[in-house]
């Protein structure tokens, strides 16, 4: 489902009596595609997660509408909005097992749809089971020790998908004699054939024909019921999730005997589990630890992959974006800054608040001067500039990887002393300083294979690297 | 702890544990001890020796052997249409606890959800936990009296205090109701206290999986809650079981109508009263004896708490 944001305002109230309220977010458009994995991503305060709460709808907007593809949701009840939403603390209930923290949602659900005769369909599907005697004669013989029953009936769910009063029943009913299995499995398919015929026949008294989608037909038509899950449906449902996020084993545990990694699968099992149009991400790794992280991030592309559900995802770790989402949305004072792929607005950030958050090491940002047609970084000129630019004062941004060790003859170099040398592995990363450069400390990165020692360097400027902003407006100067 | 530094952290708990040894420790010792000695004179201590008699008559179990003409009412009676002082002191502990426990939630959850006013309801709420419980016992009785509020609001005439007119069921009720009405507060406090401290977005994932108000509460807010509501459960307990102060407060006397009767007697003003019986009174073993079944029964009720507790309460 598409979510499109128009013209979004938050305002909050200020403290002051007569202070201006603050803009939280202001004047948003946003469309996030179908299935698509959008990241909102910008510092603490610049309104990413209030965005994300309006969309959720626990803020209610300013001004401005919120689409959920052409249904108007900009003020509808949460509950009414089919989102799922995973809180940056999980916010799992400390009080329930994981199982019932993923069957709450479910709980409260109620579903439309047309009658039906289930008791129909429960025999045909008890059938169905009964008739794979082999593997049904497999699931019956995990019946060994004292909890036998609930293993075998288990074991049933897991690999007939059905239902647990389903498997209950053949656990129950089935039962080995000398001859092996197949009397009882007899009596049990007789037994439900019986009871299928009474069924349709029951239907029929009451003027109701079954389809063979077991949709109960009067006169031809169907009729729309309003009803909440039964236990069965909750709890196939329940372990579809759980299989999906895999935290199967852990459904009988308490929140508080899990790890952090394995909470956030709880937390976003919970969020799916009733099948939302929306999921809806809020900081979702930020307390895990590093490695967590990185195997956490995967696992939320892959459930969102295997979904295909439209999800919005905030944080302010750029390489969290960078490594997840089909497109970002970079936010600054509530503001939407760049909207694109994200090795797009890498490549081509747009201002210089961009430039800055993406990237690690963040780009080096140096005060530059254009002068008939040169861009002069101090005393040397680094770049030919078109010949339309005007003689300015420019920001000038490099990537750390823009820095080329070993220029030819011909080249414009730039020198830079050279304070520390790092070697990790495949990259050697230079920490020079320089008058012209707006942090302490600037960093490039070379192949490691290439050695150098701290001093003075001089270094070419690849051009695919270094971007121009306005001196005022941190506007990109495009070349 | 090192070893070295245990003599510093028994240096520092040593005011605290001087002081409860003298006056919580040595005398429960010496009452439990007192409590099994024949004719103890709490002066002297002087006796007769070991007894189980102050135990058996304290239990209603023997006939009391000196004829001293006052009649003193049983600690115990089998029979609980008796209204003997163990039987009241229940009787007070299992309707006032419970309902005071439950509808203090109520309130405190009701005053949590509301936005203005809130400050003032719980400033209403609180005050009667400032006001002087003898004070508030005499609104009580005033309230109650043949021509009070209570009386022409409901339109009744009943004496629900008054001496030679009263009877146990008036009195009982109008006490109980006196008792719930002051524990409210202290519970009010606490619960939203505990009601502050639960995580707003429990709330808000609640709202999102689509629980409705009633099932909010229900599944979320109360087992949230657990931890507080198990702290106020046991402690309003103990004080139920100790209650003498609203007795005193409410009626000033131990009886409704018959001075000989003592039928509004709890645990503590009994064991207070034989004590008190007479200024020159030096034998306390009767009380002594009383007390430590007061104190074992506490003891039993908060175990079985604490044990029925280990299951339900979930601490964030």
């Amino acid at each position: 489902m598409e979510i499109r944001i128009e013209h979004l305002n938050k305002e909050f109230p200020s403290r002051d009596k007569d202070g201006a309220p603050t803009k939280a977010v202001s004047d948003l458009d946003l469309v996030i595609k179908d299935g698509e994995l959008m990241g909102l991503l910008g510092p603490s305060g610049c309104g990413k997660s209030t965005t994300l709460y309006m969309i959720a709808g626990l803020k209610d907007p300013t001004s401005g509408f919120i689409y959920f593809d052409e249904d108007d949701v900009t003020h509808l009840d949460p509950e009414k909005r089919g989102i799922g939403l995973v809180f940056q603390n999980y916010a799992l209930y400390p009080h329930m097992t994981v199982y019932k923290n993923v069957e709450f949602p479910l709980t409260n659900l109620v579903i439309e749809e047309e009658q039906k005769a289930h008791d129909v369909a429960y025999e045909d599907t008890l059938q169905e089971v009964l008739l794979q005697q082999d593997a049904l004669v497999a699931c019956l013989e995990k019946r060994k020790g004292k909890r036998g029953n609930d293993t075998a009936i288990e074991e049933l769910i897991r690999v007939f998908h059905i239902t647990p009063s389903l498997a209950k029943e053949i656990a129950t009913r089935i039962k080995k004699s000398e001859e092996g299995y197949a009397k009882s499995i007899e009596e049990l398919l007789s037994l439900s054939k019986e009871r299928k015929a009474n069924s349709l026949k029951n239907w029929q008294d009451k003027g109701f024909v079954v389809d063979d989608h077991y949709v109960l037909l009067r006169d031809g038509k169907s009729t729309t019921v309003h009803r909440r899950l039964t236990k069965d449906e909750r709890d196939t449902l329940v372990r579809e999730t759980a299989k999906l996020v895999q935290i199967e084993d852990y459904l009988g545990r308490k929140p508080s005997e899990l790890s952090g990694g394995q909470q956030q699968r709880v937390a976003i099992a919970r969020a799916l589990v009733k099948r939302p149009r929306v999921l809806l991400l809020d900081e979702p790794l930020s307390n895990l630890d590093a490695r967590l992280r990185i195997q956490t991030r995967e696992e939320i592309r892959r459930v969102q992959q295997a979904t295909k559900i439209t999800t919005v995802f905030v944080t302010h770790d750029q390489e969290e974006a960078m490594s997840i989402c089909d497109r970002i949305c970079v936010m600054e004072n509530g503001e939407e800054r760049q909207i694109g792929k994200p090795q797009d607005i890498y490549r081509n950030p747009n201002c210089i608040f961009v430039a800055k958050f993406l990237g690690t090491p963040p780009i080096n940002v140096f005060r530059g001067i254009i002068k008939d047609g040169f861009l002069y970084l101090g005393e040397e000129p680094v770049l030919e500039t078109p010949k339309a630019l005007e003689n300015q004062e420019v920001f000038v941004g490099i990537r750390p990887e823009g820095f080329l060790p070993l220029p030819k003859k011909k080249d414009l170099v730039f020198t830079l002393s050279v304070q520390e040398v790092v070697t990790q592995g495949r990259d050697t990363t230079l920490v020079f300083s320089s008058p012209l450069c707006e942090q302490e400390q600037g960093k490039a990165i070379i192949d490691s294979d290439i050695e150098i020692e701290s001093g003075s360097h001089r270094f070419g400027i690849k051009p695919t690297k270094i971007y121009l902003f306005d001196k005022e407006t941190g506007k990109r100067i495009p070349l | 702890m090192d070893k070295k530094n245990q003599w510093k952290a028994w240096l520092y708990l040593a005011p605290v544990l001087i002081l409860m040894a003298i006056f919580t420790f040595y005398p429960i010792i010496s009452t439990l001890v007192a409590s099994f000695l024949k004719d103890y004179n709490n002066v002297t201590g002087e006796n007769s020796g070991f007894t189980l008699y102050n135990y058996q008559y304290v239990l209603g179990l023997a006939e009391r052997y000196e004829g001293s003409g006052v009649f003193y009412r049983e600690f115990f009676s089998l029979n609980p249409a008796d209204h003997s002082a163990f039987w009241n002191t229940m009787f007070i502990t299992f309707v006032t606890v419970p309902i005071s426990v439950v509808l203090s939630l109520l309130i405190a959850i009701l005053i949590h959800s509301l936005k203005p006013f809130k400050k003032f309801f719980q400033t209403v709420f609180f005050m009667p936990y400032v006001t002087n419980v003898i004070a508030v016992g005499m609104v009580f009785s005033l309230l109650f009296s043949q021509f009070g509020i209570w009386n022409r609001l409901f339109g009744l005439s009943t004496a629900w205090l008054a001496d030679n007119a009263a009877t146990w069921e008036s009195a009982m009720f109008v006490l109980c109701l006196y008792v719930i009405w002051s524990a409210l507060p202290y519970k009010i406090l606490i619960f939203l206290s505990g009601l502050e401290g639960i995580d707003r977005q429990y709330y808000e994932a609640a709202k999102i999986d689509g629980a409705g108000r009633l099932k909010t509460t229900w599944k979320v807010t109360v087992p949230l809650l657990s931890p507080q509501i198990l702290y106020i459960t046991v402690t309003s307990f103990i004080g139920a079981f100790k209650e003498y102060s609203s007795v005193v407060g409410l009626l000033g006397r131990s009886y409704t109508s018959d001075s000989l009767n003592n039928d509004m007697y709890t645990a503590v003003y009994w064991i207070y009263d034989q004590m008190k019986k007479d200024s020159w009174n030096t034998q306390s073993q009767f009380a002594d004896a009383a007390a430590m079944i007061l104190l074992a029964v506490i003891f039993l009720f908060t175990l079985i708490e604490l044990w029925v507790s280990k299951k339900k309460v979930v601490y964030r």
